[in-house]
């Protein structure tokens, strides 16, 4: 009979609290966005499953050892932890407290105690502590990205970089938004994580991640949720806001042709990128050079097993993993809070002032411009490769259906990925 | 407030930097492709554009000879 109590306190239903419940029903949610809807699958996939496997009841998949010593809620434990940490609480929830607030030396010391006793860290936990909390996920993916990205367009037409740099204006209006909401009741954001919230407006998934880490770990997991399903609502966000600040006619302009762009060229282009970011902007050498990397493999054309490997079989296997740390960080306590909220409607809003800058930075262009400019493409300045441009393609086609802007679009589309890796760069080395 | 102040010089200075960085790219983008087009330029681009000429006159023969032929028969 006490054996069959013992593994019914073990079951999941005798140990399961409300935020639990309504955390893997968020998982469960954006299996079905995946799924169903064909949003982002590769990530939402693995961060909703991820999201789930967080939040099983006495599992502790995603905690580090001291707190699955806390979750036990054995006494002698509570104990041993609560004298490693140098306090005098009693009870699980505030010694959690007390560890989460504690220095490195009293976190190594409690890591060693809750060894002693026998507790593991948990298996997403690890897989967050190498792939994300080091950043080197985020980082190898962005060398992928860099590895598939052709930057003919971009190089046949360098002006479009004006348009990718409008459209960060994004990012830095929702800072604003953030510090805003801050003076709010019920919001708490800093600096850092309103930082963190607005890197969403780059539509860069990487980025978004990787500056999250840096800035705002806490509110990683509701960041790149954000992050992903506006890129996979680009489609429905963008082609009001396009058609809002432009008239039928614009809409129907045709633009020149672009040029042949040579091998040579596109091999050094990465180089002379890496050049500027080394000399003017080395706190984002992290994700150019990464990226830059990736590129070159590419364009040179001699090591085409590198290249192959980094834009296939190494970014699936890196995106399993970050997509399974990420989803580790949709716990109740950080994600079921009014901040998640907040950082959905800033997402939404960043996205939306980032189309609206690129579209009309565009038609300043087209004011001085000799050859025409078709102000849409404007609106592919939010990175969001390839989706945004393809949009754009769309909303012009729409309007003369001999129009075809992809390539036109690819410009603009590829230059607000270096745009937001800068942006990202400016927040590092100022509030990071 | 003060924090909010923050935010809008640092919108300041991230747009600054973010438009100065592009804009010098844009530079050296523009001057390394002509420098490229002009003392490096692909080897085959040449050749091939010669071939081309004699095959689109070939080609613009063809397509008349077969549009004046169809016009005749139609008449």
């Amino acid at each position: 009979m006490e054996g069959l109590l013992k593994l019914w306190n073990d079951t999941g239903i005798a140990n399961f609290t409300w935020g639990q419940g309504i955390m893997i029903l968020v998982g469960l949610a954006l299996l079905y966005l995946a799924i169903a809807k064909k949003f982002e699958p590769l990530l939402l996939v693995t961060i909703g499953f991820g999201g789930i496997l967080a939040n099983i009841p006495n599992a502790g998949l995603a905690l580090d050892a001291v707190e699955n010593a806390i979750a036990s809620g054995q006494l002698d434990s509570l104990v041993a932890i609560a004298s490693a940490l140098d306090v005098s609480v009693t009870g699980a929830e505030p010694l959690a407290k007390a560890y989460a607030n504690a220095g490195q030396a009293h976190h190594l010391a409690a890591l060693q105690v809750a060894r002693d006793l026998g507790y593991e860290n948990g298996m997403l936990y690890n897989f967050y502590t190498v792939a994300v909390a080091s950043g080197a996920a985020p980082l190898i993916i962005f060398m992928g990205v860099g590895a598939m990205t052709d930057f003919g367009a971009l190089i046949a037409n360098p002006r479009t970089l004006f348009l990718g740099a409008a459209a960060q204006f994004g990012i830095f209006a929702t800072l604003l938004g953030a510090l805003a909401l801050d003076m709010l009741p019920g919001f708490d954001f800093t600096l850092k994580d309103a930082s963190a919230i607005a890197i969403i407006g780059g539509a860069d998934g990487p980025t978004a991640i990787f500056l999250a880490s840096r800035l705002a770990p806490e509110l990683l997991g509701a960041i790149a949720v954000a992050a992903y399903s506006y890129m996979a609502l680009v489609p429905i966000i963008q082609p009001p806001i396009m058609k809002l600040f432009t008239s039928e006619q614009e809409r129907a302009i045709e633009m020149k042709q672009l040029r042949h762009v040579s091998q040579r060229e596109k091999i050094v282009f990465p180089i002379l990128v890496l050049i500027l970011c080394a000399v003017f902007l080395p706190s984002a050498a992290p994700l150019i050079g990464m990226f830059c990397f990736g590129n070159l493999m590419k364009e040179c054309g001699v090591v085409d097993r590198l290249s192959n490997t980094t834009q296939n079989s190494l970014i699936n296997i890196v995106t399993i993993f970050l997509g399974l740390s990420v989803g580790s960080k949709l716990s109740a306590d950080k994600f079921l809070a009014l901040e998640t909220l907040g950082i959905l409607a800033l997402g939404a809003a960043a996205f939306s002032i980032g189309t609206a800058s690129g579209v009309l930075m565009a038609k300043l262009m087209g004011k001085f411009s000799q050859h025409p400019i078709n102000p849409l493409i404007g609106a592919a300045g939010v990175s969001a490769v390839p989706m945004a441009a393809r949009v754009v393609n769309k909303v012009g086609l729409q309007a003369n259906p001999h129009n075809f802007l992809l390539m036109h679009a690819m410009g603009p589309n590829v230059a607000g990925v270096i745009g937001s890796a800068v942006a990202a760069g400016v927040l590092l080395a100022i509030v990071g | 407030m003060e924090s909010v102040n923050a935010g809008f010089s640092l919108m300041l200075i991230g747009m600054g930097v973010v438009f100065s960085f592009l804009t010098l790219l844009v530079f050296c983008i523009s001057v390394s492709s002509k420098l490229i087009n002009r003392f490096f330029p692909e080897p085959t681009a040449t050749t091939h554009s010669a071939n081309e000429d004699v095959t689109q006159a070939e080609t613009v023969a063809a397509i008349s000879a077969a549009v004046h032929q169809y016009r005749q028969s139609k008449v």
